[in-house]
Parts: structure tokens; sequence; C-alpha cells
């Protein structure tokens, strides 16, 4: 989710619940990636870490740690070099309003 | 003018008036002994008792002596002078004598009224009083006070209903208005009431028409999310700097909530107590003025220099979007000020009894203003947050953080009345639900507040005396059990219902102390700021050109935050139109020929207003910047700076005076005007009675009290010597009273090396209030005179001789 609840108001929102945050498929090509870690750097979220799964170009391509997490903002797909990453929204049954634009 | 120039060197010619004050004064002393003892000084040339000198006969009087007898001095034994001083220098101005030859001796508040059952002993104290009047008056020289211009434009600091009515009446009159507010938009805590009491207006709908005026009058210039960050300058003329944070959306935003609609990231909103989300992209509330969007970039996924996210600039179609925008800092010169920074709501979660946070139906009086309003996170439907479904009963309690050691000692105020409020209201809506209400007192003292207390008791609202000591959770329906006890009927009662509203109090903005120290305010001790003066002069601070209103000043509800801040402009505005305002004369004036330059004076200057040059070796006073506190004078060790009708020669005089018999039996109080001599005054008002033998020499401020001052009433043979001044922290000259503290131990070290008794020096900080503190006192220091020796004093008189 991403919703922050900073520490001075404790309470839940009534409508946490309800408040539609569009969510995220993330998709990785390992063997496209030449492991310089761009995505994992700058990913606003931090929803990327490195794997341990060696590709055939010999880099350690990233892995996701929590979709639920990713905010779907595409910087990982635009900062990345080798095209090897990218997102897409999930349909839910309810719609998207966050992801009007994609 | 020439004749005040010719007094200078004229022998004096002093006239002594004795007011009976009707039998205040007269019914304990002997009046017309005080006046025939007074003919006898040195220099009086007439002195007479009447019975109301301040009445118009009074003045007459004084007036045609002045001319008659070509009196150049007179002094008036009557009241405090803190009531009557400028009643009298304006008659004195009157008759052509320059005001500041007048000298008053307080034998009411401070004699009369506390020594009420021994007269004889009353008298003398009022000799004495006189006396010492007598002599300083001989000293007092003409002054000429400066004039200051009044720049023609204000500022207001806080966008709550106080601070909108005032800048909308300030604006209105004609001035130019700075409207400062720290959130994204005016409003304040109005706005997020549901209606008000006791008429039931809807409160934003009565306050929106207001915001809007704000935001569109072409006086007012309104700087939301902006702080006051640095005040410098006096009456007339302040320097403000205020740092304007950026919103990243420009002005063109017509708030049409489409980058809201695709912004990624949510948070509770702090409009709604984090009962509703928020984007990162927002405006608090439907009604926000100004309407434009603001970028909180604490939860925006834009960090600076990394770009990351573009949706909320790719869906603006205005393209408003301006993540480039930086701080800005503005300097306004503006001419008077209102504080009306408000005040925040008690957080209850420290009471641990009562389950806040702990258990979900729990919630705060202000919680229930956004869940019973219809714009708010329920529209309207008063849902309880453990499941969402109405409550069937629900439980108020009162007085949570006031009227407690727990939380605050004082009454908010409004706590009453917006539960009664908030009990028709569920009613209103909800008829079947039952309502309890837990008090201590039921406060419905204003207009139409008792027929509403009634209509909510008509309506079967219950009201039941004793708060609960404990709320205590159903685990399995999320219910709440209330025990107490019903101090009524003397029962313990044991009552559940389905959600428990705790009806929280008011309290000072956690910010207070920054504003305090930036306009050096004093507060109360609840924390709140305080008045010049609780009856007369309640809406101005001690600050000149500085003005309270609303909940800055105590807790109070809209109609009479409103009322006050249109009180608050009107004074504002009184100094604004005569455009100019003189200052008291009552400033340093370096004496060259003694000064070392050591620069003592200024390292003790409260307001940074002494320059010492030590190269050129010139000590400059700016008078503007200066209070006149004197702590400067105290400082110096030479005599290099002359306090003006403050000045060593005059107050060591007064020692004189007060020394001459019986020295051993007195104690001789050194009180600042604002808070000690305030406080005698209050003991007397309240006719707290205390031992006769002290007499008091008033200072503006306790750090005028040098060290030799006190010296030398040892050295006459004083019994003993108290020095009183506000609270640390409490000081009218910002903290000059910490100068005080230390003269005063240091004071003790040498008592102690010289071996006389320590207790014989006494230091007391005593609020204006504190009437009794000061009586006390005087009571603890009349046991440390009866044990004084002849041999003692004595000793005292050696080790100090020559001070």
């Amino acid at each position: 989710m991403g919703l922050i609840v900073p520490q001075r108001l404790w309470r839940k929102p009534l409508d946490a619940e309800k408040i539609k945050l569009p969510k995220a498929e993330i998709h990785i090509i390992p063997d496209l990636c030449k492991g310089c870690g761009f995505c994992i750097e700058f990913c606003p979220k931090k929803v990327l870490e490195k794997s341990d799964q060696i590709n055939k170009r010999g880099a350690y391509p990233p892995k996701v740690v929590d979709e639920s997490k990713c905010a779907l903002c595409g910087f990982c797909t635009a900062i990345c070099p080798e095209f090897a990453i990218f997102t897409i929204e999930k349909k839910n049954e309810e719609g998207c309003e966050g992801g009007k634009n994609e | 003018m020439a004749n005040e120039e010719k007094v200078d060197k004229e022998e004096p010619r002093i006239g002594v008036y004795v007011c009976h004050c009707g039998l205040n004064i007269a019914g304990t002393v002997n009046c017309e002994e005080v006046a025939k003892f007074a003919s006898t000084l040195p220099q009086v040339v007439i002195a007479k008792d009447n019975r109301y000198t301040c009445s118009d006969q009074g003045q007459e009087l004084i007036k045609n002596d002045i001319k008659e007898h070509k009196l150049n001095r007179v002094v008036v034994a009557s009241c405090s002078p803190r009531l009557h001083e400028p009643t009298f220098r304006k008659a004195c101005e009157e008759a052509g004598l320059n005001k500041y030859l007048f000298e008053m001796a307080n034998i009411r508040e401070q004699c009369s009224w506390v020594h009420l059952h021994d007269k004889e002993a009353a008298t003398d104290k009022a000799k004495d009083l006189v006396r010492a009047a007598v002599a300083k008056a001989a000293l007092l020289e003409p002054e000429i006070e400066t004039e200051v211009s009044i720049t023609r434009k204000a500022l207001v600091i806080g966008g709550g209903v106080a601070g909108i009515q005032a800048a909308l009446d300030l604006a209105d009159t004609g001035y130019k208005v700075y409207l400062v507010e720290k959130e994204p938009s005016i409003g304040g805590r109005m706005a997020q009431i549901d209606k008000t009491f006791p008429t039931m207006d809807c409160s934003i709908c009565i306050l929106a028409p207001k915001m809007s005026d704000v935001g569109h009058h072409p006086n007012i210039e309104l700087l939301t999310n902006s702080e006051v960050q640095e005040v410098k300058g006096y009456i007339g003329n302040f320097k403000v700097k205020v740092l304007k944070r950026p919103r990243y959306v420009t002005d063109d935003c017509s708030a049409c909530n489409d980058c809201s609609a695709v912004c990624p990231i949510a948070a509770p909103n702090e409009f709604d107590v984090g009962l509703a989300t928020r984007k990162a992209i927002y405006t608090p509330f439907a009604q926000a003025v100004p309407s434009t969007y603001i970028i909180d970039r604490e939860i925006c996924l834009n960090k600076e220099g990394v770009m990351t996210c573009d949706k909320c600039i790719k869906a603006c179609e205005r393209q408003a979007i301006d993540f480039d925008m930086k701080p800005q800092t503005l300097d306004l010169e503006v001419g008077t000020i209102i504080v009306a920074t408000g005040a925040d709501v008690y957080n209850p979660s420290s009471l641990q009894n009562y389950g806040y946070t702990r258990h979900p139906n729990v919630i705060t009086s202000l919680e229930f203003e956004r869940l019973i309003n219809a714009g708010g996170p329920s529209g309207g439907n008063l849902i309880r947050p453990s499941d969402m479904k109405i409550p069937k009963s629900v439980a108020f309690i009162q007085c949570v953080g006031s009227r407690s050691k727990k939380g605050n000692l004082y009454c908010s105020n409004v706590c009453c009345m917006n539960t009664i409020k908030d009990s028709l209201l569920i009613k209103e809506h909800w008829p079947d639900v039952k309502i309890y209400v837990f008090y201590v007192d039921i406060r419905a003292f204003g207009k139409g507040f008792e027929d509403l207390y009634r209509r909510a008791k008509e309506e079967g609202v219950i009201f039941i005396r004793g708060l609960p000591a404990e709320v205590a959770e159903d685990r399995k329906t999320s219910n709440l059990w209330l025990i107490g006890e019903n101090t009524l009927q003397k029962e313990i009662y044991k009552v559940n219902v389905g959600m428990v509203i705790l009806s929280v109090g008011i309290e000072p903005c956690q910010d207070s102390n920054v504003i305090q120290r930036l306009f050096t305010l004093s507060r109360t001790s609840d924390g709140f700021f305080m008045e010049a003066h609780p009856k007369l002069r309640p809406v101005d601070t001690p600050t000149g050109g500085v003005f309270l209103a609303g909940c800055a000043e105590s807790p109070k509800d809209i109609k009479d935050s409103v009322t006050q801040a249109s009180a608050a402009a009107a004074r504002a505005g009184i100094l604004m139109a005569q455009g100019k305002v003189t200052v008291e004369a009552i400033t340093p004036e370096p004496i060259p020929e003694n000064c070392q330059v050591c620069g003592l004076c200024a390292q003790v200057c409260p307001y940074n207003a002494i320059i010492v040059d030590k190269e050129s070796k010139l000590v400059e006073v700016i008078e503007a910047a200066c209070a006149g506190c004197g702590t400067c004078g105290a400082e110096c060790q030479f005599d290099a700076l002359h306090m003006r009708h403050f000045t060593n020669a005059q107050i060591l005089s007064q020692i004189d005076a007060l020394t001459e018999e019986d020295a051993d039996k007195k104690i001789i109080a050194f009180c600042c005007n604002w808070c000690a001599y305030a406080g005698a005054d209050f003991a007397g008002v309240s006719r707290m009675q205390y031992p006769p033998n002290v007499r008091i020499i008033r200072t503006m401020c306790s750090g005028r009290v040098s060290p030799k001052f006190v010296e030398h009433a040892f050295a006459r043979g004083a019994g003993a010597v108290l020095v009183a001044g506000c609270h640390p922290g409490d000081c009218h000259y910002i903290d000059a009273n910490n100068q005080t503290q230390k003269r005063v131990e240091r004071l003790w070290k040498k008592m102690d090396r010289l071996r006389v008794d320590k207790d014989r020096l006494q230091l007391l900080w005593a609020s204006a209030a504190e009437g009794e503190r000061v009586a006390s006192k005087v009571r603890d220091m009349q046991a440390v005179l009866n044990e004084l020796s002849p041999e003692e004093v004595e000793k005292s008189k050696k080790a100090f001789e020559g001070s």
C-alpha cells in the first residue's frame, strides 16, 4: 500500500481500504540486465533488490521484494539502459483511478 | 520647553497630597498626621490631605497649587502608581509641569489595605513611604519623551477565525495587512468543526465567506504555508522575516483535482484528524483558501534532485505544477502585530484509564466533529471505527485534560457546551441513540447556553455527575464499559456503550514558546499569552504594538474569539490612525566621563540596544530598541549610565529615607513593576494581611537592582532586604531577571565571606497574581527580623560601610 501514516496520527483512516491506489505488476527480463543497479538505487519505494541468480550476461538482475509497494511511477522502465524492466497496472475488478495515464 | 530646563536648576518646591480615598486609606492611616509630617520634610512647600485626590476637585487643587505656590515637584500619597500615576501626571502636565516631576507613594494597596488592624504601624509606614517619595521627588528631572512614527501596515499571525476577523477589520479600515498562516489553508479549528453552539449554525458555512473575503481583499496579502522566523524593531517599526515554504503548485491551479486523482501516494489527512486519506498532492478541504493545491514533499516520490514520478505534471492541463519552487524569505515592515496563533487540543493518550489509542471506539471530540460533518470521512454518519456501524449508545466524558492535575488545571471553557451541542446533533440524526454525559460541573454560562442545556435534557440526554474511573473494552463487541461513581447519588455505576467521546480540552499551541521568544511576550502559568492588564487592557500585550486575539490568549469560543479579534484590530488601528506614539523616557544615557568602555552593559542588555565601540570608546544606546529595564545600569560599576527616572541617586535617596528611623526593624524590598510590585498590589486588593515592616521600592525590572543598592541598605542598618521579580522565563524584559539572580547569588557569597547572616537577603519570584506569595514572604522575613541581634546589625553596617 502507498499509505504512509505519520506518527502523530495513529488511527488507520476509515477509507484506507476504499482508496484505489494502482496495483502494479513488475516484469523483469533477467537476461537483458547488465547489472548496473540503477533501478534498485532509484526506486523511490525501494521495491527491488539484487538477486543472487546470475544471468547469461554474467550479471545479477534485480528481484522484486514487495510488489504491493510499487507506486507505478515507471522510473525503473525509464532509467533502465537495457530495456530489461517494465511495469504494468494490474486490472482489478473495481478499476484503478490511479492508472489513467498509463 | 524653556520652563522645564529652568526647573533643573531651581531649588525643588515640593507639594505633597495625602489622599484619604474615602475610608480606604483614612480608615487605617491617620492622613492628617501624615500630611503634617510631610510638611516638615525638606523642600516641601505645602502638604495637604484630602478625601479623593483623583477626583476633578483633587486634581484642580494640585493644578492651582502648582501655579499659586510655584511648585516644581508633586507627590501624591494614595493608591498604586500602576492605577493612577497617568491621571496625576496628566494633571501636572496641564498645569505646565513636566510629568516626570511627579512621584507617588503607595499607601493604599501596600499600606492601609494590608495592615487593616494596626493603625499606628500603618501610619508610621505611610510616613516612611511619603518621606521616600519626597526624597526621590527632590531629585526628579524633567524628561522629554521621544516620538516614534508608526508604519501603517499590520501583521496578523494565524489564520483561524480570530486572525481572519482581525485581518478583515484592519483591511476594511484601509490598512495593508499581511496574514501569515503556517498551514496550507486558513480556517483554523473552526473549519474543522461541524456546527457551532448555541445557535447550531453550520461552522464552515459561516466561516467560508469570511475566508473567501480574505482571499480576495485588495488590502490583504495572504501568506499560507508560511511562518514568522524573526522579529526585530519596536512599536510602529517592526521588521519581520517570514519564511514562505513552496507549495510546488502555482496560482494557475484551478483546483480541478485531476492531479490528486492520479497521484499514487496517500496519507492520512491532517484536517480530518487522520480519519480520511489524502494524496501527496492535495487540498486539505473543499473550501480551502487559497484553493491552490499543495504537494507534500515529505511523502511525494520526487525527492530533491531526482524526479521519478510525473503523473501529476502530466495530468495538469494548466501546467501549474512546478517542482523547482524554492522557499522564500520575505522581509515585511509593519507597525502593529496581532498574535492569533490559536490553540491545540489536548492529547488524551497519556490518560491510560480512558484507553484512547488502545480501544478503537474511544474517540476525541475533534474526531467526532469530523465524523458528524457531512463533508467528513464518513459522510456525516457517526460510525464506530471498529465496525463502521452506528452505535446504539454513546457516552461523553467531560473535562478530559482540563481541571485536573493529570492534564491542565484550568477549565477549557468550551467543552461543556460543545458536548451539549454534539449530543443534540446525535439526537437530531439518530433519536434512538442513548446518550450519557459524565461531567464534573456543567458550565453553561453564556448567552443562550442554558437554553441549549435544557433542550438537551428535554431530548433525553442523561447527565451523570462523576467521571468514570476507567473505560474497559468488551473484546467481542468492541463495546465499552464505563465504571465510576455517581457523586450526586453516591452510587457506583457501570454503563455499557457503543462509543466513547472524550471531550478534550484546549492547550496552548506547541510553538507558543517560539512566538513568546519572538515577541518577548509573557505567558501565564497555564501557558497562554498574558495580557497587559487582565481587566482594562485585555487584548494588549506588555510589548508595545503587539496585540492578542483568540485562543492564544485563553481558551474561548468562536464568538469570544471574534469579539477579541475585532477589539485587537481596533487597538492596532488606533496606533496606526495616530501614526505616531511616544515612548516612556526611562532609557539610559551614557556618561562618557565615567565610562571605561568595559562593555558589560551591552552584554546584559536583553534587547541588544547598547552598542559599545571599544576603538572609538563610544557607548551608544538605541533608544527605540531599549525597553528601560535598567539592568545595564545595575551592571555598570562606574556610574556611567544615567537611568532616567530610576537613577542611582534617586533610588539611593529612597533607601536613605526608608532607613532613617528604626532601620533594623525594616525590610527594604525592591520589586519589579510588572510582577512583584503588581503582586504586592494584588495582595492589597485582596486584603491579605502581613507585617507592616516592609518598605517597597519600585523599579521597572528586578534587573535594575544594583548590588550597591542592597549593600547600601545594609550599610544604613536595614534589618533585611528583599529582591523580588518575575518568575524565570516570565520576565517582561526577556531574561533580564537572570542577571538579578546572578547578582543576588554573588551578594550571598559576599555575605558569607563577611560572616553576615545570609537569610537577611532574600530573593522572591512572584507573578502579578501571586499576592499571597508576596505576603507569606514578608511573614517569613519578619521571623528573620525577630531573630536579629544588634551586634549582627552593627556587623553588617561595618561590613558594607561606604557602599
